[in-house]
């Protein structure tokens, strides 16, 4: 009666860290709940049906899910809920899909009112072919992933033992002279194979993309990678090529420039996603080759067409790598559901601890607005209420102070206005990364930067992803893209590679006071403040008489 | 039937038995013991209001309709079946055939072994009398059960061949007994007989089905177990021509036959029922969990009972909804209710009716009348958690409403409502009670299969269901039971608690016969041993908080109270159950900062009930909000802003969204509006500011919660179906009475000197079946008699009248005295006498 977990009405699980039982509570409910959030004293697990099913797939039952809320709870688990995880656990399996002989892919089911129910559906019926049996009918194999997301939705999800293909065979291994995956990342592989396919969720800076080339080297067959964009493909090659068996010839980069297709191919969202005459031409590039694996970098970012696609490949592995699994648009359940379940998740807190990846001191920093901003400031228009608070000229006055703070280590001065970066460029006679930067600049820059050459850089949200840079120990935040959670912990992620010397990484974010400013830094705020990052706030004031 | 015919069974001597025997139910009441007596009354109360005068009164009494119906009502399966076979048995009939009803032909010894409790059951509620060899159904009950063509038997024969052959010519009846082999005789009463013999002798009858053809047995199959009436054209096929030629079926009416009771006995190898029902289903076990599993999870329930019924306090603290103009809650009210409390309708409307039934809740009786928590949810809340749970477990045991019917219709469609009228159902206590004491049978930490209960409910009072508007509320009823049980911590998991068990007066170790609804009294005592009880298992009250850099709050536990009430104000709940989660936002410090805390209280609140250092954030957040609370002030009387900072003002003229406000600069730092001071309110904190209220002395005005309370209300008293069961004290008063009663009645007497019966002044007396008796006979002869009667006030008088007619205990009579005719209740009229011939 004095365990770890509350169990809370609304479906949470209240975990308290700091008992002694936590570690192996965490285990256990790890299998069938979400974390939530990881703040320093108490993580909140959520159980929803998705997690139940996924579970239930991984071969846990009911019994172990409720034996393990039984046990480590401190107060009596409401029955209701107990009643609810065994309903809800056994709805899963009673549809299965499987491949048969000669209809190809079959959906069968256990429990015949389910079948009537399901096919009586709307959605469903434009899925199915005929009724093969009282128990069965037949799937058409293009739709496996459509109907797989439509009976989630219906809350009879199918259990998929259709399998993957192997794919056209490709040696790939693991170069691993002088480093080693770390022990998360192999966990990671493994929890990903065993699987088959899903997600795996890891803080910026700890290191995806050997999660990815590890996923190849089980594979061993032909992949094919999809990033944001060219800077990140150039990235991924250059660090496959570093890490992997894989010489620079067989990598292929199927851009907007290059349009190369390779044992491996690197293709960015955006080539796929053009559209031409209501077509799109390159869509071609998922069956242009038998492709063994698909790794999805960033997947919180995948656009919608990309989902489209991607329910017609459910017979391929596929593999999706983010830092952050919120999505603003809510799209996190179709991620689940047409890439696959969550594989792996470690709270960055726990990274952090390990020593992967930097501590980082995140401080939000109030200025205030002079009397003849606020004025205009409440004489703004709604629309453009956020852009003027959020590029008053005291927040310059801040970000010089920042950055003469911290002269000598490596600063990245981050924003959303280009005028506001422009003017910050001359004030600290620093370059600005924008969107009309060419590549070639870009990485002249990148390389500078990661020399030592130049301390301070300016960068647009285009630096957003997968630009690698190893010594930035400050990032600036001085606007950003309204109340984005992820675009936030990216920001974060572009310090938290660890330090040479294993000193501090900051994060500064530089907010105007009493304006929306404000709100949008509180709710941007919240996904890092839920894995443990507590912001400090300090006055500009302090800050500027301070130095 | 007459009354008079029902009064001969109750005084009129039948037939000649054997001296012992009675030969009324009257007398085989009157051998019996008190405790035969008080039996009777406490199985049927509803013969004791009033307490009859003597035996044959009451002997009376439990023959009428309304009186016997109830008595059915409340039989169980196998009793119900046992007085079923007696209404087709001949009348009297022996033991020994009763026996051969239920059993058949091949006997049973179940059968056997129950059926003498079913008959001694039937005999103590004065439905079967007479001794074993000549057992006698009521006649009223004979009616109810015995098949008719109107309503047909529940056991599906059909009537005697005596009774189909009523209205048949005796040419027709010689026909048939030739036709089934039999000699003619002389009358059709000893046609009858023959016939009867032959149908009810199993081995010449089964010699005469063999001979039959086999269409004719398929007819025959499909009549069997009822209805025995089928119809035929007016020329039938020949099986059924062969069957009717043979009495085998019998005409009913000119389009209709009917199978006669005795042919259908032999084809059902004797037996009146097709599945006898002698034992109780067992109530069957679910799933087994250690008793303290069950405790705890019980316990966990109970806690979650107590909060929510606080919660549903603290929602309508300052005047809950209003009431509807016919009572309850409207279905609006109940849904808002219902989201405030995160709970489904139904749910919501139990906790409702529950705190309603404690007496936490009532109308506040105003004008515009609304809910609101009484003077006694204070008293409660103050309570012992363990003592607040044992008060609200009592209330739902005893209560007679029943929130599971919320959201249905009643009989003319009306929708019922939470809190409503029309929700009282009489049945409700004792099958809950009935529900408990049957989940108590099983070892303690067993859980009951419910469709196992429901069937046991089924048996216990068949005819009871059906009777009752609503086919099954019975059935609903026991479902509503067991998922309020759980609610409420009286099960966890579906099996009875240790707490429940102390609180039915169960033993709590091991499975206990079901028991008698506890007393009110009984009941308080046993409510107090729950309390103690439940007591350990229920969670410790934590004083603390864990505060997290996030802004969130986690109570690992209940709060305790003045911690809980503060905190509700500070932030915003997230999350509830057995931890609380809250959440700080600007708006709820400030909401705290206006109900008068100020940020160095919040502070040093926030570090004394923390377990871990207030995080920076939240600390500055407190700060923040402190920094710019009351930086607006706004009076009520002119509707002005004033501020000490004139670009402040300067910038909410600007502000394009404070046109609506219409407001002007009255000078450098007041600014005076056309709205009123709320809208004022509303409108600067839409913008962004925090302004405060300001009193006409310039304080800040505090906005705080008034408590909202009805007078003293006490709470509703269940409504019981029927007279409630007699206490022994009243058993005991009420025996002696009519033993009392009946003697003065039936005593030898002394002959005394034959007083002249109009002796000046003297009423006459005369037993109530004399009078009854003489009354009538006047009524028959047109004669008058003079009575003694005594009137509505006490007052006794003497009166000549001539009986017109004698019905429903009253005489309609000629008075001679008043010259006009005139009602009298019987039981007013002290006795009679003749007149002497010629007096009128």
């Amino acid at each position: 009666m004095n365990g770890p977990l509350i169990v809370q009405s609304d479906k949470t699980l209240l975990l308290e860290v700091d008992h002694e039982q936590a570690e192996a509570c965490r285990r256990a409910i790890a299998p069938f709940a979400e974390l939530e959030r990881a703040p320093e004293h108490i993580h909140t697990y959520r159980v929803t049906p998705l997690g139940l099913w996924n579970a239930r797939a991984a071969g846990h039952d009911a019994e172990q899910v409720v034996d393990a809320l039984v046990e480590y709870s401190r107060y009596p688990v409401p029955h209701a809920l107990l009643v609810d995880v065994a309903e809800t656990m056994a709805r899963y399996g009673r549809l299965t899909l499987a491949k048969h002989p000669t209809h190809g892919l079959v959906l069968t089911t256990t429990d015949r009112p389910v079948l009537e129910e399901i096919l009586r559906s709307k959605k469903v019926q434009p899925l199915v072919g005929a009724r093969l049996d009282a128990d069965s009918v037949a799937v058409h194999p293009s739709e496996r992933g459509q109907i797989k997301q439509t009976l989630l939705k219906l809350g009879w999800p199918a259990e998929d033992l259709a399998g993957y293909v192997d794919g056209e065979a490709h040696r790939i291994d693991l170069a691993e002279d002088g480093w080693a995956l770390r022990p998360y990342q192999k966990q990671a592989v493994d929890g990903f194979w065993h699987g088959g396919s899903g997600v795996v969720v890891l803080p910026c800076g700890a290191g995806k993309t050997l999660v990815g080339a590890g996923a190849m080297a089980q594979a061993k067959a032909t992949t094919l990678i999809l990033v944001t964009n060219t800077v990140s493909a150039r990235q991924w090659k250059h660090e496959l090529v570093k890490r992997t068996s894989l010489t620079e010839d067989e990598i292929g980069e199927y851009s907007g420039t290059k349009k190369e297709i390779r044992p491996v191919t690197i293709a960015t969202y955006q080539v796929l996603t053009t559209k031409r005459k209501g077509v799109y031409p390159h869509l071609e590039l998922f069956d242009s080759r038998d492709w063994g694996l698909i790794v999805y970098d960033e997947v919180h970012l995948l656009p919608a067409p990309v989902f489209k696609f991607t329910a017609d490949l459910q017979a391929r592995r596929r593999l999706g790598l983010t830092a952050t699994l919120v999505r603003e648009d809510g799209r996190e359940s179709d991620v689940f559901s047409l890439i696959g379940p969550k594989r792996f998740d470690a709270p960055w807190k726990e990274i952090e601890a390990q020593g992967y990846i930097a501590p980082a001191d995140c401080v939000e920093v109030r200025v205030n607005l002079t009397d003849s901003e606020r004025l205009a400031y409440a004489t703004a228009e709604t629309e453009e209420k956020y852009r003027f608070c959020a590029t008053t000229a005291t927040k310059r006055k801040v970000t010089e102070a920042l950055v003469k703070k911290f002269a000598g280590q490596q600063t990245l001065v981050i924003g959303q206005y280009i005028d506001q970066l422009d003017e910050l460029g001359e004030h600290l006679d620093a370059p600005v990364i924008k969107g009309e930067t060419s590549n070639a600049q870009r990485e002249k820059l990148f390389d500078a930067f990661r020399n030592g050459e130049i301390s301070v850089l300016v960068v647009s949200k285009v630096a957003n992803f997968s630009i690698d840079l190893p010594e930035a120990t400050v990032a600036i935040q001085v606007s950003g893209t309204f109340g984005s959670r992820q675009e936030e912990a990216q920001r974060l992620g572009r310090v938290l590679r660890p330090k040479a010397d294993g000193h501090q990484a900051h994060f500064y974010s530089v907010v105007a006071r009493d304006t929306i400013d404000q709100d949008f830094a509180a709710h941007r705020q919240r996904f890092l403040a839920e894995q443990g990052y507590a912001y400090r706030i300090v006055d500009a004031d302090e800050l500027l008489a301070g130095s | 039937m007459g009354t008079g015919e029902r009064n001969r069974e109750a005084h009129v001597p039948e037939g000649s038995g054997g001296a012992a025997a009675p030969r009324t139910l009257a007398e085989a009441l009157r051998a019996r013991g008190d405790d035969g007596l008080a039996a009777l009354l406490r199985a049927r109360p509803d013969l004791l209001s009033p307490v009859p005068n003597d035996l044959t009164q009451l002997a009376t009494r439990a023959g009428t309709r309304a009186s016997v119906v109830r008595a059915l009502e409340r039989l169980d399966r196998f009793a119900l079946q046992t007085a079923e076979a007696l209404a087709v048995a001949p009348d009297p009939a022996p033991y020994e055939v009763l026996l051969g009803l239920l059993t058949g032909d091949e006997g049973d010894a179940t059968i056997e072994a129950a059926l003498p409790r079913a008959v001694e059951l039937l005999r103590e509620q004065a439905l079967v009398w007479g001794d074993d060899e000549r057992l006698r159904l009521v006649r009223t009950a004979r009616e109810l059960l015995a098949p008719s063509p109107q309503h047909p038997s529940p056991t599906g024969l059909g009537p005697t061949v005596a009774e189909a052959t009523s209205g048949m010519s005796p040419t027709r009846l010689q026909e048939i007994i030739a036709t089934a082999g039999l000699g003619s005789t002389h009358d059709p009463v000893s046609a009858v007989t023959v016939l009867t013999e032959l149908f009810t002798d199993r081995r010449r009858m089964g010699e005469l089905l063999d001979t039959a053809p086999s269409d004719a047995l398929t007819v025959l199959d499909r009549l069997v177990w009822g209805p025995p009436y089928g119809e035929v054209t007016a020329n039938p096929a020949p099986p059924v021509r062969w069957l009717r030629d043979r009495g085998l079926l019998l005409p009913a009416s000119p389009r209709t036959v009917v199978l006669p009771r005795e042919v259908a006995l032999h084809l059902r190898a004797g037996r009146a029922h097709r599945t006898p029902e002698p034992l109780p289903p067992a109530v069957a076990e679910l799933r087994t969990y250690r008793p303290q599993v069950v405790d705890s999870a019980a316990a966990g329930q109970a806690h979650r009972a107590l909060a929510t019924v606080e919660e549903l306090l603290r929602e309508w603290n300052e005047g809950g909804p209003a009431v509807l103009r016919a009572g309850g809650l409207s279905v609006r009210d109940l849904k808002r209710t219902a989201t405030a409390l995160d709970l489904s309708e139904p749910e919501t409307a139990f906790w409702v009716e529950l705190a309603y039934g404690a007496g936490l809740l009532a109308s506040d009786g105003e004008a515009d009348e609304r809910y609101a928590p009484t003077p006694d949810a204070d008293t409660w809340l103050e309570l012992p958690p363990a003592t607040r749970w044992a008060r609200l477990a009592t209330a739902w045991l005893t209560a007679t409403r029943t929130p599971g019917l919320v959201g249905g219709q009643d009989a003319k469609g009306r929708a019922l409502s939470a809190l409503g009228p029309e929700l009282d159902r009489g049945v409700a206590p004792e099958v809950r009670h009935r529900v408990l004491t049957l989940q108590g049978t099983l070892t303690p930490g067993t859980s009951a299969d419910p469709e196992s209960v429901l069937a046991r409910l089924q048996w216990d009072r068949p005819l009871r269901g059906t009777a009752q508007s609503g086919a099954d509320l019975r059935a609903r009823i026991a479902t509503w039971t067991l998922t309020e049980a759980e609610h409420l911590g009286i099960t966890g998991r579906g099996a009875l608690s240790t707490h429940a068990r102390v609180l039915l007066g169960l033993d709590t170790t091991g499975p206990t016969a079901p028991v008698a609804p506890l007393t009110p009294a009984e009941l308080t005592a046993r409510a107090a041993l729950a309390a103690e009880a439940i007591a350990p298992l229920l969670p410790e009250p934590v004083d603390h908080v864990l505060l997290q850099a996030d802004l969130t709050a986690v109570a690992p536990g209940p709060l305790e109270r003045p911690l809980a009430e503060m905190l509700a104000v500070l932030a915003d709940v997230e999350s509830k159950g057995g931890a609380t989660v809250y959440r700080f936002t600007a708006a709820s410090v400030r909401r705290a900062l206006d109900a008068g805390q100020t940020a160095s209280d919040l502070h040093a609140f926030l570090a004394a009930h923390s377990r871990t250092p207030v995080p920076q954030p939240l600390a500055y957040l407190v700060d923040d909000v402190a920094r710019k609370h009351g930086h607006l002030r706004i009076g009520a009387a002119s509707a002005y802003v004033r501020c000490d900072d004139d670009a402040v003002l300067g910038e909410i003229l600007a502000d394009k969204r404070s046109a609506t406000l219409r407001l002007r600069r009255l000078a450098p730092t007041v600014l005076a509006a056309q709205t009123d001071p709320a809208t004022l309110l509303e409108g600067l904190r839409s913008m962004g500011y925090a302004p405060a209220g300001e009193s006409a002395e310039g304080d800040v005005l505090i906005t705080r919660a008034h408590a909202h309370r009805t007078p003293p209300r006490s709470a509703p008293a269940p409504v019981p179906d029927g007279p409630p069961t007699p206490d022994a004290t009243l058993l005991g008063a009420a025996v002696r009475a009519i033993r009392a009663g009946d003697l003065a009645s039936t005593v030898e007497r002394k002959e005394a000197p034959q007083a002249p019966p109009h002796a000046p002044g003297e009423l006459p007396r005369t037993s109530p079946a004399d009078t009854l008796a003489t009354v009538q006979a006047a009524a028959m002869t047109g004669s008058a008699i003079w009575i003694g009667y005594v009137n509505a006030d006490g007052a006794a008088s003497q009166r000549v009248i001539a009986p017109v007619r004698v019905e429903g205990g009253f005489v309609t009579a000629y008075d001679h005295t008043a010259d006009e005719v005139r009602t009298y209740p019987l039981h007013r009229i002290t006795g009679v006498a003749e007149l002497a011939d010629g007096a009128v």
